[in-house]
């Protein structure tokens, strides 16, 4: 049936020669685990723009009248009715649990998207250049990024963080630093499998400038590697920039920063559980749906895996 | 002017002591050739150098005599401080008074030896068998450290240790339900303070001060991050300090409407946000530092002020704190003797930058208060400090915390004193008992340390002149068997203990204590290298200033 299916599928398109970017997200549209990506990224969107009307509680006042470290108290779920409803406890600073995980959504979705942005921004052109150009830049822009890359990851950022002093600004700064060398080497690759085709040399010899073959022929045909390590990457950095607060070198005090609260509350493993557990799981999910997506988007644009 | 007298004994090979008094000693036979124990002194003409030592001197080889400028009725219990633990004096000259050489092969005349310092590990100890006193009831001893109280709860549950310090606010429950475990609480006078320094504004506006400490719910704080039996300060000193605490003072109540009244007659900046310094060091006094600076910015915060935390490094907070470069920092005290000498003189006096410049009024009455022996004279200047302190605000107290110990409960006869454990007579099954504090020694020279974990380390190792009883604040001889003060109480005369030898079979004598203690006093000393070479607590009971210190 769904053989058939698309089969139909594929001949109307090869008709119609339909947008080649609405195929892929039709395509993209029906992929599982993109599904399922792509809806945990929407709610976490939700949660992150309506934060203020969804969050019950300041996430950082304390709550006076709630009692520190309580356990979660969901009203439906046979909690008396004369209780604070906390759906997922009370903080150790006396501080709804719940409300922090929804504003901390917000901080997640800005740093993935703000280090992966800078990260492309930087790395890509980066790779453009050193992949166009060629030559002696090509190596010394691409051996010192190598360099960069030789670092463990965290490392360097925790290294960069230290240099220019904690703080959420700062981490986000040295998580963007550390994934320059990923995106340069895949833009480049894309490039110097795009600078030889035919219709780039057409275009050049019609007296197009340099740059002009760049931005208009060559980018544009080398992105869809990008759009797949970028949303890989989002998930990296939200992780990283989680990894960094809990050492205390990221967000500050009191910021609702998952990765900030799971570091605060590590010693309550075993008397809070909810206190570790939460923000944990929240990390954990928002990651999935960026790792799910970008599977997905691999799946679709990769024209090695079309048709598998 | 300073005029300072040394006489080297080293060099007067069989020279007679010429200017020691013959009354207390016995002629030593002539035949047999011994090298003349020549006595150590070093004094200096008065004190204008800026402390209060005027001589130290040995008179003969069991006595010492310690003279000072003015009374100071805490004399004994100062010395029992393990900052003044006494030295083999040939071993100081040998190690050139170096921390990093004594903490390879520390030497002293206590209960335990070093038997090994893991670096970042443990210290194991062994029973010294030159010891004089009672024998330690274990064979072997091991002083462990992790700075997270959880984990160290977890060592105590699996049985990797005996017992730990510092139990954490939130682990109360688990040790009182545990079969396994025994708790024991220790009662001591301590303080949470939150500093400001008078020198940066806006903390040189006494309203400003005057606002942060009312608009503080300082129940509120204990009630949520102490563990049970802590409270909140209400005056400068806690009210174990006696003479010293004011019954029925409170210095400042809870008032968050009048402090934004307070702060807006001040002009103070409501837009601009303020930087709060803390260290993530766990303390009895300061149980849970994040939680807590937390809770005071929120408070805070409801009177409109920003506050910016700013956690820091322990081995970077200190030094900052101290030099005056910040204005708005957490810190707190535990009490090293029971006199209140210990809380006015150390914090007050200007002994340290933190707090910026200290008041002349203040300063005046604590110079009486700590000069009198009577007590009735001392109450009464303490009093007027009290007050004074509610009008001028120099620092802002918060809370007086308790703390206690976890022990396994095959661990036997357990006692817990406000600054000692009785480590030699607690007994377990297989000899050895393993326990666990907050942090690594700094180094094994505690004459430069200040710091509790350190101060364990030597009290097992060595010995001071007199010794705080386990359990109590009361003193008992240790390496003397009695020091005395003459009438106005400004010398004292100290016996040393009869055939007490060090651990490397050195014999204590005068000179030992003269050198300990002169390498502490002077900056000329040649020993005198240390870890930091500032020797804190010299300064801090015999100061402000050691003597020829240089100016800065």
């Amino acid at each position: 049936m769904s053989d058939e299916f698309e089969a139909t599928i594929e001949a109307k398109s090869l008709l119609k020669q339909q947008n080649p970017a609405v195929e892929a997200l039709r395509r993209l549209l029906r992929h599982r685990s993109a599904q399922l990506g792509l809806f945990i990224i929407f709610v976490l969107v939700v949660l992150a723009i309506f934060a203020e009307q969804i969050a019950p509680y300041d996430p950082i006042k304390p709550i006076k009248t709630a009692k520190r470290r309580d356990v979660p108290c969901i009203h439906l779920l046979g909690c008396p009715a004369d209780q604070e409803e906390h759906i997922m406890g009370v903080d150790g600073n006396s501080r709804d649990l719940f409300s922090r995980i929804i504003y901390g959504s917000r901080l997640s979705l800005q740093i993935g998207l703000t280090t992966i942005t800078f990260a492309i921004l930087v790395g890509g052109l980066l790779g453009a250049v050193a992949g166009f150009v060629g030559g002696w830049l090509d190596d010394v822009i691409m051996r010192s990024l190598d360099v960069l890359m030789a670092f463990p990851s965290l490392l360097l950022a925790i290294a960069i963080v230290s240099i220019f002093g904690p703080g959420l600004r700062n981490a986000l700064l040295a998580i963007a630093i550390v994934q320059i060398p990923v995106y340069a080497r895949v833009v480049r690759a894309g490039v110097l499998s795009v600078r030889e085709l035919d219709y780039v040399t057409a275009s050049r010899s019609m007296g197009a400038s340099e740059l002009r073959v760049l931005f208009t022929r060559v980018l544009p045909n080398a992105l869809t590697p990008l759009i797949v390590q970028g949303t890989l990457g989002i998930a990296t950095a939200i992780l990283s920039a989680a990894a960094l607060s809990f050492l205390g070198l990221g967000a500050e005090f009191p910021t609702p920063e998952w990765g900030l609260m799971l570091g605060e509350e590590r010693n309550s493993v075993f008397n809070a559980p909810h206190l570790v557990f939460f923000p944990g799981f929240a990390i954990m999910l928002t990651v999935l749906s960026f790792n799910l997506l970008g599977d997905g988007l691999r799946d679709t644009l990769d024209p090695r895996l079309r048709g598998l | 002017m300073i005029l300072s007298a040394c006489v080297t004994p080293t060099q007067a090979p069989a020279a007679k002591p010429t200017d020691a008094p013959k009354a207390t000693e016995a002629p030593k036979p002539t035949d047999v050739p011994v090298v003349a124990w020549a006595p150590m002194k070093q004094e200096v003409a008065d004190c204008s150098y800026g402390g209060n030592v005027k001589g130290i001197e040995a008179v003969d080889e069991l006595t010492v005599k310690i003279t000072l400028c003015a009374s100071d009725p805490a004399f004994l219990a100062k010395i029992a401080v393990p900052a003044f633990h006494i030295l083999d004096k040939d071993y100081l000259d040998k190690t050139g008074g170096d921390a990093a050489k004594i903490n390879e092969a520390p030497v002293g005349t206590g209960p335990y030896m070093l038997k090994e310092w893991v670096r970042g590990d443990h210290l194991t100890f062994v029973p010294n068998p030159n010891y004089w006193g009672e024998a330690p009831k274990n064979k072997e001893f091991i002083l462990k450290w992790n700075k997270e109280a959880a984990a160290r709860l977890l060592d105590l549950q699996s049985g990797n240790i005996s017992g730990m310090d510092n139990l954490g606010t939130d682990d109360y429950a688990a040790v009182e339900a545990d079969a396994n475990l025994a708790l024991y609480p220790r009662r001591f006078n301590n303080f949470l303070y939150l500093a400001t320094n008078n020198q940066i504004k806006p903390y040189d506006d006494v309203r400003v001060r005057k606002a942060f400490a009312m608009a503080i719910d300082r129940q509120r704080i204990v009630d949520n991050y102490y563990p049970k039996g802590a409270s909140p300060a209400t005056q400068f000193v806690p009210p174990g300090v006696k003479p010293g605490f004011t019954d029925g003072f409170e210095a400042f109540k809870y008032d968050p409407e009048g402090a934004k009244a307070l702060l807006t007659e001040a002009g103070f900046d409501f837009n601009q946000e303020y930087v709060l310094s803390y260290a993530e060091r766990t303390r009895p006094y300061f149980p849970q530092p994040t939680k807590i600076a937390q809770e005071v910015q929120a408070q805070l915060a409801e009177i409109g002020v920003k506050i910016k935390l700013e956690l820091m490094e322990w081995a970077a907070y200190l030094p900052a704190t101290r030099n005056g470069e910040k204005g708005l920092f957490f810190l707190g005290w535990s009490e090293d003797f029971p006199d209140a000498t210990n809380w006015y003189d150390v914090f007050l006096t200007g002994s340290s930058k933190s707090f910026g410049t200290p008041f002349p009024e203040i300063v005046e009455q604590i110079k009486i208060g700590a000069t009198s022996a009577d007590p009735a004279v001392r109450q009464a200047a303490y009093d007027k400090v009290n007050k004074l302190y509610a009008e001028n605000v120099p620092v802002i107290v918060l809370a007086n915390g308790v703390t206690s110990l976890a022990f396994n409960k095959d661990v036997k006869n357990v006692v817990i004193g406000p600054y000692n454990e009785n480590f030699t007579q607690m007994e377990t099954a297989n000899g050895q008992l393993v326990f666990s504090q907050d942090g690594e020694p700094v180094s094994l020279y505690c004459a430069d340390e200040t710091d509790g974990s350190s101060f364990r380390a030597c009290l097992q190792m060595y010995d001071t002149l007199y010794e705080f009883e386990f359990g109590s604040t009361a003193l008992k001889p240790g390496l003397a068997e009695k020091c005395e003060a003459n009438a106005d109480g400004t010398v004292w005369t100290c016996t040393l203990r009869k055939n007490v030898k060090f651990s490397n079979g050195a014999a204590l004598d005068a000179n030992d204590v003269v050198a300990s203690f002169v390498n502490m006093w002077d900056y000329k000393s040649p020993n005198r290298k240390g870890n930091t070479g500032v020797y804190q607590y010299w300064k801090d009971f015999f100061g402000p200033k050691a003597l020829n210190e240089p100016a800065q």
